[in-house]
């Protein structure tokens, strides 16, 4: 396969292009889903093709195949589309300088999960299931879901880089979904969404702790069906990490990307209300907020050795006491904004090409134990995992449902629950209303295996760190609203 | 890509390798060019060519499914190996339906040759070059204009065979001022000569135009007119919430229990037609089952959702055909055609003493399923209307609203209607005037 990459890049040089690049993906999943002490579904997914990108002239073609015996006339029709793209090419696209690369990566895990047997993925959904059945027979629906991924990329480049990789991802969750006369509870663990995800191995799913949890979700689903609406208004609000990590996902790792930035998504996914000459000045959040991008944490889900720049995984402070500092970039986008690219370009398959995405975009922990913040509060909530999200296309305006609200009274959690939560904000006036995150024992990390973006459209793993988290005089609920 | 022959090949392949055990097998083959502008310059421009096989072995009480692109004869003949091997250790759990066996043989060509000679890479470019020539700053063009080819084969170890070859164009178009006023217009077009992308490019031209100097406006209750993509934006959910048989069994549709009810205002009907020429038009489902037209709501009253094999048997009837391949939705109709009314968008419009006009919707989520609670922030073009005519531009807002309550205070709907491309399928939509829609956030920031 190598000598057949290097050739292929040999002719490419040869019809003289500025830059051209080849990556091979083969993408193995294996998905199981168990619905009321059923299978509902076991499915295994196996995708293998290679991707050219070429840049001639300042003009860019991409094209991408699973034949393999014709690579060459693959390597032809990403230069035709390039030929193509230069007819109108006012503004020829440039790339940012980085080093030449020759290495190999692959995720760090202790059990393969593609070596675990389907029969104790499934015994574990059942036992799950059966928990929480157990814990509440009234439930109406009881669901686990497992997903392993393992891809083994190559990227290699007329530059001279050639990087090999193999990236491992396991995760799950849990959920119950209680019924009653005109209603629908759920609740979910780790995560809404099919749970938590990590470039890990099965031993990642292991420590879950699914069934240990079980009772508990079947339980909460119940009692939401009998709990008081969440009143409207504003309040305080401690939110846990299961809800920070799209709040995170959503109003700092997207408009920090610096496409969006520059316009490359404004026809579809939109722009942001950052632009860089903000960089250094601009308050995105309070002092305590410290955020950053970094592809090189251990078990995130956005963790990878190189991308698919070919350029290295790194740690960037974004947000810095507040400030904002850094943005998300690839080659071709840095070079516009003349900033260095840092490795945050990935495309989602041999057949899509790289774009700016989120790492593990994370929240740095703080000072605070999360009796102090709670501690803190008159009267507010707790909100926990996330049920519904938007964000308008500048990402400024945001609205999230949550599964569940805990109230706090006096500083205390009083066991009462509401129902249908939601927040509503605006980003910089949200991240400035912080004044309290928990410290490092109460920080968690969270893998979204869902973002989508770009056209064709892309989906993106990332990952997501935080510890709890306290907002002042948020909006809660839109039932004032006459 | 691969042809009808080629694909059969494979389905054949997958259906001796299987021996005993029924399976189904869907091959779906797809070419698609697709260029990008930012800035107004192209700086995306791509292709792809991807052909896989779906296979799902069956015993009696389970299922097991592969999905492979490795799509030689050894290959397929592993992925089945790999289905047989799963199933075998899978417990027993729901019936599985018998595979459909009639009729024997359904294939269909939508394929417009007069359009796939239209939209090569080299065309794509001239024709956006010459429409971006056209935008003068401070505004700019942002977008992407793209041409697809698919072909869809199933077969089944009952033997039967099917076929759907289609092609398609889309475009869409952002027009934005360097202050950020914007305008949107998009096109899909099934036939050569259909998609006219400079009239695209005008209207999201003339919009952003309009869009200038924002003025706000409170949250609150508004009389809507909302042009056609915000209407396919709001159905399109509403679709997904609402609309499957899978979806009343789960109890998380805002249908449940209330089927043959009035849910809607009586001037709404909504149909799943796949012979409308709007439509997608395929003529089975990804089971193999013949596609049925669906009357989903007639004059405001839910009569029909969508089957698959499963749900459909769970609920004592047969497969609509609806079937999307996809066990977590079940069946979806993915042929929306709303009813016109009589006035045009102009007309409607014109009558309208105090109202806001949205062009499209962004990011819409549901908030709540069991109420139709939507979620979205207008996008592109919002604008208020007094005594008939748009009088300012409005700074985009949030609503979340309620589709059992919106889709009930329905003034007016259009006699002009577009089409839209959804997840699967296509929507051919009306504009539609509501009252009393809710706005409940701004997006401007106190700076």
């Amino acid at each position: 396969m190598k000598e057949k990459i290097l050739e292929v890049l040999a002719f490419l040089k040869e019809k003289q292009v500025d830059y051209a690049d080849l990556r091979v993906n083969e993408i193995l999943q294996e998905n199981i889903q168990t619905e009321n002490l059923k299978v509902q579904s076991l499915s295994t997914t196996t995708s293998y093709g290679y991707g050219i990108r070429v840049f001639l002239d300042g003009s860019m073609g991409f094209a991408a195949s699973q034949d393999f015996s014709q690579m060459e006339a693959t390597a032809l029709q990403a230069l035709a589309i390039a030929k193509a793209s230069r007819l109108v090419q006012k503004t020829p696209i440039k790339l940012a300088v980085k080093p030449i690369v020759v290495d190999h990566y692959e995720t760090p895990i202790e059990i393969d999960p593609f070596t675990v047997a389907k029969q104790v993925k499934l015994e574990l959904l059942f036992t799950a299931e059966k928990a929480m059945r157990q814990a509440a027979p009234a439930i109406f629906r009881t669901h686990g879901a497992l997903g392993f991924r393992k891809e083994y990329k190559i990227f290699a480049d007329t530059e001279g880089s050639y990087i090999s990789q193999t990236l491992v991802e396991s995760g799950g969750g849990i959920d119950a979904v209680a019924v009653a006369q005109g209603e629908m509870q759920t609740r979910s663990f780790p995560n809404s969404a099919r749970g938590n995800y990590a470039t890990a191995g099965y031993e990642f799913v292991r420590d879950l702790q699914l069934v240990e949890n079980s009772a508990r979700v079947a339980k909460e689903a119940m009692a939401l069906l009998t709990a008081e609406e969440c009143p409207s208004g504003y309040f305080d609000l401690v939110i846990d990490p299961s809800q920070l990590t799209l709040q995170i996902h959503e109003s700092v790792g997207h408009p920090l990307e610096l496409d969006r930035i520059l316009g490359y998504e404004a026809g579809y996914a939109g722009t942001s209300f950052i632009s860089t000459d903000m960089l250094g000045k601009f308050h995105y959040g309070s002092p305590l907020i410290n955020i950053v991008g970094d592809a090189t944490c251990p078990c995130g889900l956005g963790t990878f050795g190189y991308d698919d720049d070919g350029i290295a995984a790194q740690r960037i402070p974004l947000i810095t006491k507040g400030v904002v500092e850094n943005v998300l970039t690839s080659r071709d986008t840095a070079a516009v904004a003349q900033l260095l690219p840092n490795g945050t370009a990935r495309a989602d398959g041999w057949a899509r090409i790289p774009i700016v995405r989120m790492t593990n975009i994370s929240l740095l922990p703080g000072d605070f134990e999360l009796d102090e913040l709670i501690g803190g509060v008159q009267y507010g909530f707790y909100l926990d995992i996330n049920q519904s999200w938007s964000i308008d296309d500048r990402r400024t305006n945001f609205q999230f449902a949550t599964e569940i609200a805990y109230e706090i009274k006096d500083g205390k959690l009083t066991g009462k629950i509401f129902k249908n939560p939601l927040y509503t904000g605006i980003t910089p006036e949200f991240w400035n209303s912080c004044d309290g995150v928990a410290k490092a024992k109460y920080w968690k990390l969270f893998g979204t295996p869902n973002c989508g973006k770009g056209e064709p459209g892309q989906v993106a793993h990332v990952g997501h760190g935080s510890a709890p988290a306290r907002f002042r005089k948020v909006k809660v609920g839109v039932a004032d609203v006459q | 890509m691969f042809n009808k022959a080629e694909l059969y090949q494979m389905i054949d392949w997958a259906v001796a390798a299987a021996g005993q055990h029924p399976i189904l097998v869907l091959a779906s083959s797809s070419a698609e060019g697709l260029t990008r502008f930012a800035n107004s310059e192209i700086h995306q421009n791509v292709f792809e060519d991807v052909t896989d096989l779906r296979i799902t072995v069956m015993g009696k009480q389970k299922k097991s499914q592969v999905t492979t692109n490795k799509i030689t004869r050894q290959g397929i003949e592993r992925a089945v190996a790999d289905a047989i091997e799963n199933l075998m250790l899978l417990p027993e759990g729901e019936e599985v339906p018998a595979l459909v066996s009639q009729p024997a043989s359904i294939e269909m060509e939508r394929f417009n040759q007069a359009l796939a000679d239209e939209f090569s890479a080299e065309q794509r470019a001239l024709r956006l070059g010459e429409q971006l020539d056209r935008i003068q700053l401070p505004y700019q063009a942002y977008g992407q204009l793209s041409y697809g080819e698919n072909a869809l084969a199933l077969g089944n170890s009952c033997g039967i065979r099917r076929y759907f070859r289609s092609n398609s164009a889309n475009c869409s178009v952002l027009i934005s001022h360097e202050n950020g006023a914007s305008g949107y217009a998009g096109a899909v077009a099934a036939r050569g000569g259909e998609l006219e992308l400079a009239a695209a490019f005008r209207r999201a031209d003339q919009k952003a135009q309009a869009n200038q100097a924002p003025i706000d406006l409170d949250v609150g209750a508004y009389t809507v007119i909302l042009e056609p993509n915000a209407v396919f934006d709001l159905l399109m959910y509403t679709t997904l919430l609402g609309f499957s048989g899978k979806s009343l069994q789960q109890k998380s549709s805002f249908l449940t229990d209330r089927l043959g009810e009035k849910i809607f205002d009586q001037k709404l009907s909504i149909k799943d037609d796949w012979e409308n020429e709007n439509a997608l038009g395929i003529p089975f489902d990804f089971e193999g089952s013949l596609r049925q037209k669906l009357n989903l709501i007639e004059q405001g009253v839910a009569k029909e959702v969508a089957y698959d094999l499963a749900s459909g048997a769970k609920a004592g009837v047969a497969s609509t055909g609806h079937s999307v391949g996809m066990d977590l939705f079940g069946a979806i109709p993915i042929n929306i055609v709303v009813t016109p009314g009589e006035k045009t968008l102009q007309q409607i419009i014109a009558e309208t003493e105090q109202g806001l006009l949205v062009t499209r919707f962004h990011y819409m989520n549901p908030v709540n399923p069991r109420q139709a609670l939507l979620t979205g922030l207008t996008r592109d073009g919002f604008f208020k209307i007094e005594n008939g005519v748009v009088t300012a531009a409005v700074n985009n807002m949030r609503m979340t609203e309620s589709m059992l309550k919106a889709f009930n205070q329905i003034e007016a709907i259009s006699s002009d209607c577009e089409r839209f491309s959804a997840f699967v399928g296509n929507f051919y939509v009306p504009a539609m005037k509501i009252k009393q829609f809710h706005f409940t956030g701004k997006t401007g920031m106190k700076q």
